[in-house]
């Protein structure tokens, strides 16, 4: 076994079912590879979010990354996506 | 599936990526923040759905593509890239998925490619 742990990722079913119950229109689908894609991207979009928290507990000298941090991060973190 | 097990699903993942990442850099994260980045990402979902659907229709299909995906990481420089690269990646996987079944066959079969469009 590697040393790292198993990149963890966003399950393509939990992602097709999340999305598809935002969908407006009964008839909208998703395709197999733009689930992947999107459950890719959804991955990216936390990595971020938790990164930047981090990286805001960091530079305020705090062990734990909480709320305020991320709150902080919140606004660019949305302009970004 | 209800919404709250969905909800709970996305919680879930995000949860780990969090542990993973504290682990990596020696700090925790507090289950609030947990909570409330689950809760961001939800709702960042419902935004992508939309706008994925909206492109689709522009483009008179009821299936959203790779290209709609495309166009909803457009914002970021980066993310565009990143999500170039997995496509190429996702298509060279299927060129390489395509010639084993190809070969020794004769016959030609249909191949059911959703990503064309």
């Amino acid at each position: 076994m590697a040393e790292s742990d198993t990149e963890v990722e966003f399950k393509k079913e939990t992602v097709s079912k999340v999305l598809s119950s935002f969908f407006r229109e009964d008839k909208t689908k998703l395709s197999g590879d733009a689930t992947l894609l999107m459950a890719e991207m959804l991955k990216v979009f936390v990595q971020e979010a938790a990164v930047r928290s981090l990286k805001q507990a960091e530079s305020e000298d705090c062990d734990q990354v909480d709320i305020e941090h991320f709150e902080k991060i919140l606004p660019q973190l949305l302009l970004d996506f | 599936m209800s919404l709250q097990r969905l909800k709970a699903a996305v919680h879930f993942t995000v949860g780990r990526m969090c542990h993973s990442l504290g682990e990596d850099h020696r700090r925790t994260f507090s289950r609030q923040v947990i909570a409330a980045i689950a809760e961001t990402t939800f709702r960042q979902c419902d935004i992508f759905a939309k706008d994925l659907e909206a492109f689709a229709r522009h483009a008179k299909r009821s299936t959203v593509s790779s290209e709609d995906v495309k166009l909803a990481a457009r914002r970021s420089t980066a993310l565009s890239i990143f999500i170039q690269n997995k496509i190429e990646e996702l298509k060279n996987q299927e060129q390489r998925d395509l010639k084993k079944k190809n070969t020794g066959k004769r016959k030609s079969r249909d191949t059911e490619e959703d990503s064309r469009e």
